[in-house]
């Protein structure tokens, strides 16, 4: 049984101008699968490490079953972390690296090789245990890595970017394991990573973070329908969301020259913003008879999508990027674009705040 | 919605709050200030045998002869003016000059040796590192009759170049061995990037790696001349007038005034302060040659 | 053609070879004056130290010198003081490097944190590391050791022990106290490279894993400083075990040989007593144990140095 939660924590370093987490709010429920992502320097892995004692919390709190935790060492908070780097102890073998929080809380020999070898069977490291960690592959050393996190069964897991050194396709074939494995143990989990694709696929709820402020809590579908702001926008979803300058008129709105109309909801809630910033998702445009006129720039090919990437004729810093199936234009070309009015998302152009819900 | 209200939000720590991060830092300070209590305790213990010996270079013989050790006393230069004064320049000159060729000739022979222990592996590599510790590991008072019975049919005795071939030798082997740790880590992509720019083997040695290593080689002939100049045994036994050392000064102004504390303190300081400064000034490459190039 | 194709394979071979022993020449090359000067200036008088020994040879009597075979070598192990020298090299090698390794270790440790000045007290604690050893020997016999007028007796003082002669009374110890002196901030350097070359993030791990300081010492900060730990005790064996200024300038070996080391002894023997022959046999016999001692001790500097290596 464990909640996490961040209660206006902050950390600053010593000498730092800004906080590197500012005053964060965030309450995990227990057995959850958060994610926290955002580009570097966000703040993510610092709070991350707040959680598990590894930075000081200099205001605020954060509580894992309703104890605050400041004050607290890391060895007392029962918390499981996963390093980027993996951190395996070098003078140990496997089977030592993950019974060694088990030594150290006094769990007797033979219960503890019990339990490593029922961690080991459940991420296939049974034929590794005699094996110091310099003879391992980058994958095998990130399972034990992951075994000796589970062995314990903590509180909390946290993860720091576990699978950012691994291939593309080992770190899909992880992605769904971790995942899998969290719903199984049904500890509370908070995960750590700069990759988005990871943070909707994996998370229950994903924190958007930026520059030490959190940004957006939600699910990864209301993220996505739904952001709370331009960045947030920008950052879930690829290729990204198309934004846009646009203005308030009485009628609806006009980007460059073209004027469409939102849902009634959304027109209300705009009413007094004059400057906005319009976002459309790619797959919400089409490519036919529509307002927008656009020179291709670039498109690319994944097989299954095409990609269509140009500009606002008159506008070269107004990029726009569409979705298009096989009949797609070619570079150089001008094609208008169609916008499907009840799929836009509205913000404020000054602060970026969602307009409407 | 609360995230909107997070962007607009006051940055920073809120006042009612404001206690709180310096107590947490407090916490941080004491830490460290204990630390740096026994850290300090530990360094002026250490340091003061050294520290004693300025201190009493600078008192007169009657101030150093005390039953309780004067602190407080009026500082002269006499004994220094003693020291000076009894033809230490000579043996100065032969230190350095010892020092220093000898040095300069070590860093001659050893560098190319390393290299090709390192960049350039030869089959017998490690055979060839083992024959090069085993020379210092065999006691010097073995080879010492023969060398000193050899220096003196050959009218080699109390000759500055014999100490600057000794030096040599007793150098090479550590030498090759922390130039050798320092060519290792030379990045190999540093090389093969050289190759492509299309840098023949003298130039890529010159303008690529030479530069990396320069640090290495810069703490290798650091510690050379550390061992240079305090070096006695081969000193003492192969030179008398016109090529003795510092060292060998040391003990002769000794033996020829007698044990008077503030003197030799004072003379002891002369022959120690070269070097000294040397590894004070040169610090992070004394550290670096020492540790073998292991810290970063 | 069937003239023709055999000169064509026989031609290509012959050039082929004469490189490859040209680059297997061009990649030892650089290697041969550093290797030929050593050898000649170190192997060359101990082959000369080999035939002296074999002679009987005075040098206060030029011309005397005579075959005698290995009658030196029977004189050497009868010789009671050469058995007694030689326990005190052990008793002083072994003593002195061990203890400056635990004295470095703990001195690292101090060293890795960070405090107020450590860039100053780490300048302090290096310094006796550079200072002349025949200087240091004179500093610690005059300033420090003096039954009268040293520091050491005046700081004991106030527990009874007033007017003490280390130096007459225990002339192992004080020489040990010099050498471990001096060689102590080499020990704590390569500890500390220790230290900080073993990654932050594990003993963090450690730390999440409920250890407790003294547990992540003992379990990962320890076996990690093991190979540093053994270069440093090898190397400073190596030196500490040839060391003559300390008895030289402390104690003349003496009372009697108490004091004396193995390098000490046979200077007497060879430039005061003037006994080449047998001089020369000590020499050789203090030779052949060091390789074998010394064939163990390297074999474990190069398995873990090695291991550097293949790890980077």
């Amino acid at each position: 049984m464990a909640e996490v939660t961040y209660e206006g924590a902050t950390c600053i370093y010593p000498g730092a101008e800004k906080p590197a987490v500012d005053g964060l709010d965030l309450a995990v429920k227990d057995g959850e699968f958060v994610v926290m992502v955002g580009p570097s320097g966000c703040g993510k892995t610092t709070a991350l490490r707040m959680l598990a004692g590894l930075e000081e919390i200099d205001d605020g709190s954060i509580r894992i079953d309703g104890n605050d935790m400041v004050g607290v060492s890391s060895r007392d908070r029962d918390i499981a972390m996963v390093f980027q780097n993996y951190a395996l102890y070098p003078s140990k073998t496997v089977g030592e690296n993950m019974g060694f929080a088990l030594k150290m809380h006094g769990v007797d020999k033979d219960e503890r090789a019990r339990r490593v070898r029922a961690a080991a069977k459940v991420l296939d490291l049974e034929e590794l245990l005699d094996r110091k960690p310099k003879n391992l592959s980058g994958g095998q050393r990130q399972r034990v890595a992951m075994g000796r996190a589970i062995v314990r069964e903590p509180k909390v897991f946290c993860m720091d970017e576990p699978l950012s050194n691994l291939d593309a396709q080992l770190r899909v074939q992880t992605r769904t394991q971790i995942a899998e494995l969290q719903r199984r143990l049904k500890i509370t989990t908070v995960y750590v990573t700069h990759d988005q694709v990871e943070a909707m696929t994996m998370g229950d709820r994903v924190a958007v973070m930026r520059g030490g402020r959190l940004q957006q809590f939600a699910s990864p579908t209301e993220l996505y329908d739904h952001p709370a702001n331009v960045f947030v926008a920008g950052f879930i979803g690829s290729p990204a969301m198309n934004r846009l300058d646009g203005r308030l008129t009485p009628d609806g709105i006009t980007v460059s020259g073209a004027s469409m109309r939102p849902p009634d909801a959304i027109m209300r809630a705009a009413h007094g913003h004059s400057q906005i910033v319009v976002g459309i998702r790619p797959e919400h445009l089409s490519i036919g008879d529509g307002q927008l006129e656009t020179y291709v720039d670039l498109v690319e090919d994944l097989g299954s999508d095409f990609y269509v990437y140009g500009h606002l004729v008159g506008d070269a810093d107004a990029n726009v990027i569409v979705r298009a199936g096989r009949e797609h234009p070619r570079p150089g070309e001008t094609i208008k674009i169609k916008i499907d009015a009840s799929r836009l998302h509205l913000f404020d152009a000054d602060t970026g705040v969602r307009i409407g819900e | 919605m609360a995230s909107a209200e997070q962007i607009r939000a006051e940055p920073g720590l809120t006042a009612g709050a404001a206690g709180q991060p310096a107590r947490r830092r407090r916490k941080r300070r004491t830490n460290s200030a204990t630390w740096g209590i026994v850290g300090w305790v530990v360094g002026i213990l250490f340091f003061f045998p050294v520290l004693w010996m300025v201190v009493t270079s600078f008192k007169t013989e009657s101030q150093a002869y005390t039953n309780t050790p004067s602190i407080v006393f009026s500082p002269t230069l006499s004994q220094y003016r003693t020291v000076f004064s009894s033809g230490l320049w000579p043996y100065v000159a032969n230190s350095a000059f010892a020092t220093i060729v000898s040095t300069l000739l070590v860093l001659l022979l050893a560098t190319p040796c390393a290299f090709a222990l390192s960049l350039r592996p030869v089959k017998k590599t490690r055979d060839v590192l083992f024959f090069f510790i085993s020379t210092k590991m065999l006691p010097v008072v073995a080879a010492i009759i023969p060398i000193y019975i050899a220096a003196r049919d050959l009218h080699l005795l109390d000759n500055i170049f014999t100490l600057v071939i000794l030096y040599t030798a007793m150098n090479l082997p550590i030498a090759v061995w922390m130039m050798r740790s320092f060519f290792l880590e030379v990045p190999g992509e540093l090389l093969e990037a050289a190759q492509m720019d299309g840098a023949p083997l003298r130039r890529t040695m010159t303008e690529v790696i030479l530069p990396v290593v320069a640090p290495g080689i810069a703490a290798t002939a650091l510690i050379c001349c550390i061992f240079s100049w305090n070096e006695f045994f081969f000193a003492v036994n192969i030179t008398a007038t016109q090529a003795a050392t510092v060292p060998v000064f040391l003990v002769g102004f000794i033996s020829s005034e007698g044990l008077y504390f503030a003197q030799l303190a004072a003379a002891a300081t002369v022959a120690t302060l070269p070097v000294v400064l040397a590894g004070w000034v040169a610090q992070r490459q004394l550290v670096r040659g020492l540790s073998f190039g292991a810290i970063k | 053609m069937t003239a023709i194709a055999p000169t064509v394979t026989s031609a290509q071979p012959a050039r082929a070879r004469p490189d490859r022993r040209r680059q297997g020449w061009a990649r030892r090359g650089p290697l041969l004056p550093a290797l030929v000067f050593t050898i000649i200036v170190t192997q060359l008088p101990f082959v000369v130290t080999l035939w002296y020994s074999l002679r009987s040879w005075s040098l206060v009597r030029p011309g005397s010198q005579h075959f005698v075979g290995l009658t030196n070598y029977a004189d050497v192990f009868k010789d009671s003081q050469f058995r007694q020298t030689a326990i005190n090299t052990v008793i002083m090698t072994g003593g002195t490097v061990l203890i400056a390794m635990v004295i470095g270790v703990a001195l690292a440790l101090v060293l890795d944190r960070k405090f107020l000045g450590r860039g100053v007290v780490r300048t302090l604690l290096i310094t006796p590391f550079l200072v002349m050893p025949v200087g240091a020997a004179l500093l610690w016999k005059t300033t420090m050791l003096d039954p009268t007028f040293g520091i050491v007796n005046f700081v004991l003082r106030p527990f009874g022990i007033g007017h003490f002669d280390w130096i007459s009374r225990f002339p192992l110890e004080s020489v040990m106290i010099e050498m471990i002196w001096q060689w102590t901030p080499f020990m704590m350097l390569l500890v500390l490279a220790g230290l900080q070359s073993q990654p932050k993030d594990i003993l963090e791990a450690a730390s999440c894993d409920g250890a407790r300081p003294l547990q992540i010492f003992r379990e990962l900060t320890l076996p990690h400083l093991r190979r540093y730990i053994e270069l440093g005790v090898v190397l400073g064996a190596i030196y500490v075990v040839n060391d003559f200024d300390a008895v030289y300038m402390m104690t003349q070996g003496g009372p009697g040989i108490s004091s004396a080391n193995l390098p000490y002894y046979i200077y007497q023997r060879a430039f005061l007593g003037f006994q080449v022959g047998q001089a020369a046999a000590m020499g050789v016999v203090v030779v052949v144990a060091t390789i074998i001692v010394a064939t163990f001790a390297l074999r474990l500097i190069f398995k873990t140095f090695s291991g550097t290596e293949q790890a980077a």
